[in-house]
């Protein structure tokens, strides 16, 4: 397995995990006549458990084989990444239209931001996803 | 993909070459090298004249155009 193989999986992982305990706590938490049911620091501490997991396992990858870490990618390898992100730019804009069409229709700003941040987290888990299919079954 | 290609057997043929040696030649990851090998991955054409020198062998000898 590549190192942007691995890299794509520790975001994957990173997303899906830490976003997605978010996002179940919100669910979880929702009431629809308070409409305010977390305060910023579940958010917060989501951010943090993201950063610590993807850093603390980005490092561990890249001591395991330092030198394909410090290689610049190759022609497949930017290709790949190209190819996903575009897909990942389509997850976006579809989100944040939904998002948008949220705010018109009355919802309040907290779920708003909400759905911009699941938005963004479902981009970037198609954009991994994408890679990691990419990687296993060919451009 | 309608390109094929002989690096597997050129590479044996060229003293047992191994992939990892093949991606250090041509600047890319041993990843590439097996997409390629395996009709997976078609090459850019630097990369395809890269593969044939280092197999110091003709592109034409590498790559082929599969008619269907």
């Amino acid at each position: 397995m590549s190192f942007r193989e691995k890299s794509a999986w520790i975001a994957l992982l990173a997303y899906g995990g830490v976003f997605g305990a978010y996002f179940i706590a919100l669910w979880q938490a929702w009431d629809p006549a308070n409409g305010q049911p977390l305060s910023i620091g579940p958010l917060v501490a989501a951010m943090f458990a993201f950063v610590g997991i993807v850093t603390v396992l980005t490092i561990v990858a890249a001591l395991l084989n330092p030198k394909a870490a410090n290689a610049p990618a190759d022609e497949r390898e930017k290709l790949i990444e190209l190819k996903a992100e575009r897909a990942a730019a389509y997850t976006l804009s579809t989100g944040v239209l939904l998002s948008m069409t949220g705010l018109l229709l009355g919802f309040n700003g907290y779920l708003i931001a909400n759905a911009l941040l699941a938005s963004l987290v479902a981009a970037e888990l198609v954009k991994a996803g994408w890679q990691i299919a990419s990687f296993r079954m060919g451009v | 993909m309608a390109i094929e290609n002989e690096i597997r057997r050129l590479r044996f043929a060229h003293g047992e070459m191994t992939q990892a040696a093949l991606a250090e030649k041509v600047g890319v990851t041993r990843q590439t090298i097996i997409a390629i090998e395996q009709n997976k991955y078609g090459p850019s054409l630097e990369a395809a004249f890269r593969i044939a020198n280092a197999l110091n062998t003709p592109l034409e000898n590498v790559f082929r155009w599969r008619k269907d």
